[in-house]
């Protein structure tokens, strides 16, 4: 399978620590009530892509977490069952996973297909898959955002991520546009749907020359990080290999920079 | 590459596949009333009788696999449809602890319920899909697609839901839970059944004797409004369209559509006018939720399966409840319809305007 980045954008929170709220409601103008701090960063990554590349009204939207909201459910459950308070109506409304898609494909003017995949294991380049799938049909473009945010409880992250506890966390959220033609492209990406074993893979990369990147679960670290490699590759005009991991499977993703 | 249904099971408040359609077609509720979420308020809702979610997944899976021609899970794909995932066991450790110290993290977050199924059953590979009420409708819309690129050869799509303190406040604080069992079309409505089901179905790309056809799928995103859908109706007739163009049929070839039909206000009165605008008075349509009640997630595979039943049993399901029909420009029967059934339409709606459609059929 292969698809071209027409484009891309990247925030990750131990790069750059900014007020995203302000900085959504002052630079970009937009209403930021009712949504939290999942969606604002969805947003955030939404509206740094759309400074640099054309969003068509027909692209399809793919949003993808590693765990999804878990600040919501924490805040909901709080209310209901320590305080004894009615379920608010947006805390309710913000925990189903296309609440941030509608957010996101309404500041992108995108009225597309609209899809939330979540999934702890390959997160990105499964959810890669299933866009690939879907435009393969439409032959339309895509947009992908991969979204982890990490706020307390930390430690609950933690243990839903399955990392060490002194591994640090950090909040990512990183947009590619895809397309299946290579008009105008910066980068050309392939994947498939196999996975492999760790002598497998050995074997597969014996013979490589291009910079192998592994994926690591430690170390500023959030499940869609994949994406983040990938849109620092391109950034940095590299090749790369990189090799995700789940247990004690693997699977490639190939990156060709054509900038 | 065409995608054929070849195994499927459902629990939920009417019993398995069976009991469903025997309730269905008697026209019998399965939604009670409840007084324990609401302190001072009656809501109906549907209730599955179970132990817990998990063993229910379980339990159905197997029962899919046992029927199947597969010896195991290894070669195939779990795509799993929810819109709250495992929020009913997080809420009952929250509940009786009051913290986060003790839940389990591999049975907390949205994909929990895939994650259990991937270690009980060794899937080959795994994802989760959650975008409310048309979870498991995109799960059925990605399983076409993948099969159509001949990624995977096997898929099994899941939709499931557990009734939770979440999602019945939650649509309690929308002002759409109806206090007694729904009323699907009927100008009396006053809103939705909070619901729980698992249905499971296996989709493949070869063609069994009993095997039903997943013909056309088509999703669309009107991105109207966040929880009311598009007053003109656009984007569900725009999802109704895509999925009978990529069935490669015609309006005409289609004899019924079982409707998202909640009973909110909203949702009939716009799916009615695009049902109207699409087919005028040419097609059978009902709801089924004034059996099962809305299974939220679940709802896209479980009518998935009842519209595989309704064409295997050549009988159109009748509208329960139905008095005084609002739109009387659509085609809704009271009694069950005895006829050939070669396609079917079948709708899920969600909040920020996600519309899925997907045509079942026979196999020509």
């Amino acid at each position: 399978m292969k698809l071209y980045i027409k484009d891309y954008s990247t925030y990750k929170s131990d790069e750059e620590d900014i007020d995203i709220k302000k900085t959504l409601k002052q630079k970009y103008k937009l209403d930021t009530r009712r949504q939290d701090a999942f969606i604002h960063l969805g947003l955030y990554g939404a509206m740094l892509l759309k400074e640099k590349t054309v969003i068509d009204k027909d692209d399809e939207l793919y949003v993808t977490s590693g765990i999804g909201n878990v600040d919501v459910v924490q805040k909901t459950n709080t209310r209901v069952y320590e305080q004894n308070q009615p379920l608010k109506l947006f805390d309710f409304i913000n925990l189903l996973g296309n609440t941030t898609s509608y957010y996101i494909a309404s500041a992108l003017g995108i009225s597309g297909k609209n899809i939330f995949q979540i999934s702890d294991n390959f997160t990105f380049i499964n959810t890669l898959i299933s866009l690939y799938a879907s435009i393969n049909h439409s032959q339309k473009n895509a947009i992908l955002c991969s979204i982890d945010l990490a706020s307390t409880p930390n430690e609950v992250i933690k243990r839903v991520l399955g990392v060490d506890e002194d591994c640090s966390v950090v909040s990512g959220v990183n947009y590619q546009k895809f397309s299946l033609t290579k008009d105008d492209a910066i980068a050309e990406i392939e994947f498939d749907t196999l996975s492999y074993s760790f002598d497998e893979i050995n074997n597969i990369l014996k013979d490589n020359n291009t910079k192998v990147i592994f994926s690591k679960r430690c170390d500023n670290f959030f499940e869609t990080y994949p994406s983040y490699i990938i849109n620092d590759a391109i950034k940095n005009d590299e090749d790369i290999i990189f090799v995700d991991s789940f247990e004690d499977r693997y699977k490639i993703l190939k990156l060709k920079s054509l900038k | 590459m065409k995608s054929y249904i070849n195994n499927y099971e459902v629990l939920c408040d009417a019993g398995d596949t069976k009991g469903l359609m025997q309730a269905i077609y008697a026209k019998k509720s399965a939604v009670s009333i409840d007084v324990s979420y609401i302190k001072d308020r009656p809501s109906g809702l549907g209730k599955m009788h179970y132990d817990n979610i998990f063993n229910v997944l379980k339990d159905v899976t197997s029962k899919v696999l046992k029927a199947s021609n597969l010896e195991n899970f290894k070669d195939t794909l779990l795509i799993l449809g929810s819109s709250v995932g495992g929020m009913q066991e997080c809420e009952d450790i929250f509940y009786s602890q009051k913290n986060y110290k003790n839940i389990n993290p591999n049975r907390y977050s949205m994909n929990t319920l895939t994650d259990y199924l991937c270690k009980e059953f060794d899937f080959y590979d795994s994802r989760a899909i959650s975008t409310a009420c048309t979870s498991s409708a995109n799960a059925l819309v990605l399983a076409k697609r993948l099969i159509d690129v001949e990624a995977y050869e096997n898929i099994l799509v899941v939709g499931a839901d557990g009734l939770c303190a979440s999602t019945v406040l939650g649509f309690h604080a929308l002002g759409v839970l109806s206090d007694k069992p729904c009323l699907p079309f009927d100008k009396e409505r006053n809103g939705m059944n909070v619901a729980e089901a698992v249905a499971i179905m296996l989709i493949q790309n070869t063609k069994t004797k009993d095997s039903m056809e997943l013909k056309g799928v088509g999703a669309s995103s009107d991105a109207y409004h966040m929880t009311n859908p598009d007053p003109e109706a656009g984007g569900a007739m725009s999802s109704m369209r895509d999925a009978i163009n990529d069935a490669k049929l015609s309006l005409d070839d289609i004899d019924y559509v079982n409707a998202h039909g909640t009973a909110t206000p909203a949702n009939d009165r716009v799916e009615a006018l695009a049902i109207e605008k699409l087919f005028a008075n040419d097609v059978y349509v009902s709801s089924t939720k004034a059996i099962t009640g809305h299974t939220l997630g679940a709802a896209g595979a479980i009518e998935a399966i009842i519209s595989c039943e309704v064409i295997k049993n050549s009988i159109i399901p009748p509208q329960t409840g139905l008095q005084n029909q609002e739109n009387t420009n659509i085609n809704i029967p009271k009694e069950s319809i005895e006829m050939s059934v070669k396609n079917i339409v079948s709708n899920s709606f969600a909040f920020g305007g996600n519309n899925t459609s997907i045509v079942v059929g026979a196999c020509v």
